[in-house]
């Protein structure tokens, strides 16, 4: 008895206390002691109902701007975990080989983002002369590289960690490759996929802003940060900051969701 | 232990297959685009490897003082510093808070969550409002590369200092440690192969930082040539020599915790060479 009420307990401060001190940051944000203490006035950084009423004010504008990001980080995130996986299948027939191709991959993870980012807004003038669909495409390819190498990476080792003689057995069934791809490979590897996902998804996201910053079309969540800071509307820009950290948790807490339920029925069984 | 040494002699081998493999890809696609009728430029699309390299010797110099490789050099001099600041910051801080959640419940369960948020959001995107934050655009670049350096260090440090068996610490106590010396004897030591997964995250990600914080406003820094570069002030194999290089720095930086890491607990080595 006593024992379950300290669990209770420490489940309820590990959820208040770090309440309590976002409410006190919160707090003192809109009282303006932080602005003190990092030496900015509201201008810089506006209080959040400052930034509240301009996300409800310009929400029709935000919103166009969240979708366009939204569709290049989505769409990458999926080409690209598409493609590594891909990449990890084919890496795994010959792990001699395999195993050097993956190495190479992760180096592209070294490779920063940035640079990429006008190497494919050139590449991409020659495919269309639609501007929109265009630096859409450049921002997808983008988001796309990022994802595939921690994809690859992950996947690759899902497919070839292994329980011991169990590709063994599925040999002695008699079973095509396909057959022990299903039902072997496949489900061995989905642990391995999610732990890639929850690193490509964040990188995705932050990728797909990134590039925003150079592609031609000035649209997206961080072009509209950019642009509004060059042209010192700071509190737009905020609007445009918060909505971008909510589409990423919220994103994140998604891939959670889906993560524990497919999770769960793999226990059972 | 003999397929483990025929792995570890055969594997340089099959990289450098693989390299040069890319290398091939790239000369290849790089032949295409210049062959293709409908590209004008191909320079500007992707241009040989070889004639990236060959800007890299060129003796002319292209802004009246400093030959290309001069130039790039000197600009990848300043950013190397900054993120090289940035990241021993960010490593120091998230070190230092990962011991401090690990030694104080209360620190941890406020910061954990934090932690946890700090990752979902897209901290990059916010390299503008820092900028307006420090005002200057050093500062920022610091602060950025550090912030970005921060999380996997403390996330990772504190998987680490977690993952210590229970028995260790019986043992310990065992011995009548105190709580300093549970931490210098076996914590930390404890942590050490945690603490570089983190740095090898976090070291190309604080040259990434750099680079980008860059291009947001002028003055020195390879982020800053490569926007002059790209709105066409100079050559466009400046460019291309901007990529390679600043992927050359974030795949060396990476290399370079590794060898880092080597140096430090060299009688682990063994045991990561069996994992891998």
């Amino acid at each position: 008895m006593k024992t379950t009420k300290k669990i209770n307990l420490d489940g309820i401060s590990a959820i208040m206390y770090p309440l309590a001190f976002g409410i006190i940051v919160f707090l003192m944000w809109q009282g303006g002691v932080l602005n003190t203490l990092l030496h900015t006035d509201t201008n810089t950084l506006p209080p959040p109902s400052r930034i509240n009423s301009i996300i409800f004010d310009n929400t029709a504008k935000i919103l166009l701007n969240l979708k366009a990001t939204i569709i290049v980080a989505l769409i990458g995130l999926l080409l690209g975990s598409l493609i590594g996986y891909g990449t990890a299948i084919i890496a795994a027939q010959n792990k001699k080989w395999g195993s050097g191709g993956i190495t190479l991959a992760s180096a592209f993870n070294a490779v920063p983002i940035v640079a990429l980012a006008p190497v494919m807004n050139n590449l991409t003038k020659h495919f269309s002369s639609n501007v929109d669909y265009r630096s859409m495409l450049a921002k997808t390819i983008v988001v796309m590289i990022v994802c595939i190498a921690s994809m690859a990476v992950n996947a690759y080792r899902g497919l070839t960690e292994l329980k011991p003689f169990a590709k063994d057995l599925m040999k002695t069934y008699a079973a095509s490759n396909f057959t022990i791809f299903k039902k072997l490979l496949l489900p061995n590897s989905v642990p391995y996929v999610f732990t890639a996902l929850r690193v490509s998804l964040p990188a995705s996201i932050i990728s797909a802003l990134v590039t925003e910053y150079f592609s031609e079309k000035v649209i997206g969540v961080g072009r509209q940060i950019r642009e509004n800071i060059v042209t010192a509307q700071f509190a737009t820009a905020w609007a445009y900051i918060i909505v971008s950290c909510f589409l990423g948790i919220v994103l994140y807490v998604i891939l959670l969701l889906v993560e524990n339920s497919v999770m769960k029925n793999r226990k059972i069984k | 232990m003999a397929e483990l040494n025929k792995k570890k002699e055969s594997n340089p081998f099959v990289t450098l297959v693989w390299t040069l493999g890319f290398f091939i890809i790239w000369e290849i696609i790089a032949f295409l685009v210049e062959a293709s009728p409908s590209i004008r430029s191909p320079e500007k699309v992707l241009p040989h490897f070889w004639k990236i390299i060959a800007t890299a010797f060129d003796s002319k110099k292209i802004n009246g003082s400093e030959t290309a490789i001069q130039l790039v050099w000197l600009n990848a001099k300043v950013t190397l510093l900054r993120s090289a600041q940035g990241f021993f910051i960010g490593a120091s801080i998230g070190f230092l808070l990962a011991i401090l959640m690990s030694l104080t419940n209360v620190v941890k369960k406020i910061a954990f969550p934090y932690l946890m948020i700090i990752q979902m959001i897209p901290i990059l995107g916010m390299a503008p409002i820092i900028l307006s934050f420090t005002g200057d655009i050093d500062t920022s670049r610091v602060v950025i590369a550090a912030i970005l350096t921060f999380y996997p260090v403390a996330t990772n440090t504190l998987a680490g200092l977690e993952a210590v068996e229970k028995e260790k610490h019986e043992l310990m106590y065992s011995y009548a440690a105190k709580k300093w010396q549970l931490y210098i004897k076996t914590l930390i030591p404890a942590c050490i192969p945690y603490l570089f997964t983190g740095l090898k995250v976090s070291a190309p990600l604080a040259i990434t930082a750099s680079i980008l914080v860059d291009t947001l406003q002028g003055g020195i820094g390879l982020g800053c040539l490569l926007s002059q570069s790209l709105k066409g002030a100079m050559t466009r194999y400046v460019f291309w020599l901007i990529v390679v290089i600043s992927a050359a720095i974030g795949i060396l930086s990476y290399l370079l915790m590794g060898i880092i890491e080597d140096l430090v607990s060299s009688h682990k080595k063994a045991e990561r060479a069996c994992k891998r």
